[in-house]
């Protein structure tokens, strides 16, 4: 710092960086004891120094000034973790690439988290519809695959139905075999989880094309999102009935799915 | 989300360590635990930092996003800060050339920073001091209204010295000026918001 060594106590008054590094609190101690020994006998530096760390504090509240919104705290959070979910993710850690790879993930969450504060629900909406999809598509394709056998191994809905039974918080009907489409047939059964909730996923044959039926409660849905009806070749079919939603994967004739899925939807209906 | 996540890496950690699990995954806690010292030190500065950036941009949404790049910057180079360097400063240096990047930024570094030259600066300037100017000082608006009209150069430093409270060596990190240059501005920014002041409440400052 400047040199407020031979400072006089009697005559030669503070010099304004003195002063304010006297306030500031940043001289050496035996500067700082110098400087209190000369203000014991200057009134007018005194008055100066009072003048100075008044408008010293005075600033400090002046200048606190700018409250974050309430939010934002948040929004923040969210980036930081899933910036630090990328880097984690990354296998090579001193990999330089990986500065420029973390950023527009980053932002990308960033940019998902502040649509989600103006719209939760359309987010969601969008966010599940994509997701379950994708989902409803990965389990059948895990259906197709040779090691994969349902729990339960019956054409015959009388075996399969009460399966179900304490293995599902709802229940429901399977058509008679008589009330199947032509060249449809049922496979057999497992319980799944979709979208978070248990479900039941029958799986039927039709023309030799590997059918998913995927059953959930409707009632502990989310709100009813759009499923397209076609991802990757597959034809997604979805129906609702008062108590249970339907969702068919194949990659079937789409009319011969409908077909099927009026069947499953006619045998909810009360007889 | 991000608990889902991050908890079964922990959760694996606290399995008796065979060599394997060990080696897969010897960097990952470390870096939870790097991203959870970061949080604890960084989250506690996100008002101020705030507070600093609207002065910086005079925009909130400008605010918001320089001080989120400055956290995400701050995250990204968390692996460099040195354990001994005053965090506050070296996230508000973050800070501050993360604006100097951005369009407003490149406009307020355009005006040179005049009053640095030893000329200019009236360093012998003691200003007069009477009494009652003890009890002006007091006035907010006056001083908000102050505070306004003061070069962005001079306002920043006071910023960091009186609100921010942080030392002048550390204040000449964040401004990459020598610490000279800091004690220089601060007299100047001080007598030059005293002007201010005094303009605004009569000649009695």
């Amino acid at each position: 710092m400047t040199q407020p060594t031979q400072l006089n106590q009697f005559t030669e008054h503070l010099n304004p960086d003195t002063l304010n590094a006297f306030i500031d609190g940043e001289l050496p101690p035996t500067n700082q004891q110098e400087i209190e020994r000369h203000l014991t006998n200057c009134h007018a530096c005194t008055l100066r120094v009072l003048s100075a760390t008044r408008l010293k504090a005075a600033t400090a509240r002046a200048g606190h000034r700018f409250a974050p919104a309430p939010d934002a705290l948040a929004r923040l959070i969210v980036q930081l973790r899933s910036q630090q979910t990328q880097t984690k993710d990354q296998p090579q850690t001193k990999n330089p690439a990986r500065i420029y790879s973390i950023r527009p993930a980053a932002w990308a969450a960033l940019a998902a988290a502040i649509l989600l504060t103006i719209s939760l629900l359309g987010w969601r909406q969008l966010h599940q519809t994509n997701t379950l999809a994708a989902e409803l598509l990965d389990q059948h394709l895990a259906t197709l695959s040779s090691g994969a056998t349902p729990q339960v191994i019956s054409t015959d809905r009388h075996t399969v139905k009460p399966w179900f039974q304490g293995r599902l918080p709802f229940s429901f009907n399977l058509p008679d075999t008589t009330a199947l489409p032509p060249d449809t047939t049922l496979k057999g059964a497992d319980l799944t989880y979709l979208d978070g909730q248990p479900a039941a996923l029958l799986l039927f044959t039709i023309h030799k094309h590997e059918v998913s039926i995927f059953l959930t409660q409707r009632a502990t849905g989310p709100t009813l999102t759009t499923v397209p009806s076609t991802r990757a070749g597959f034809t997604l079919q979805t129906a609702t009935t008062p108590d249970l939603r339907i969702i068919a994967v194949s990659d079937v004739n789409p009319t011969d799915l409908d077909l099927l899925v009026a069947s499953l939807v006619h045998a909810q209906s009360p007889a | 989300m991000f608990h889902s996540q991050c908890l079964p890496v922990y959760a694996v950690s606290l399995l008796p360590r065979n060599l394997r699990q060990t080696e897969a995954l010897r960097t990952m806690p470390s870096d939870l635990t790097r991203g959870a010292d970061f949080e604890q030190l960084a989250l506690p500065l996100f008002a101020s930092l705030y507070n600093h950036a609207f002065w910086l941009t005079r925009n909130q949404a400008e605010a918001e996003d320089l001080v989120q790049e400055t956290f995400s910057k701050a995250l990204r180079a968390f692996d460099a800060f040195q354990s001994d360097t005053n965090f506050k400063a070296w996230i508000f240096r973050i800070l501050r050339n993360t604006f100097l990047t951005t369009r407003a930024g490149i406009a307020a570094s355009r005006t040179v920073f005049l009053e640095d030259h030893p000329d200019t600066l009236e360093t012998t300037a003691s200003g007069p001091t009477p009494e009652e100017n003890l009890i002006r000082l007091d006035n907010q608006a006056a001083l908000h209204a102050a505070l306004e009209q003061l070069k962005p150069s001079l306002r920043e430093v006071l910023l960091l010295c009186d609100v921010e409270e942080i030392k002048y060596k550390d204040i000449a990190l964040i401004l990459d000026v020598p610490i000279g240059t800091v004690m220089s501005r601060i007299s100047r920014a001080r007598s030059t918001l005293r002007q201010l002041l005094q303009q605004q409440l009569g000649e009695s400052l």
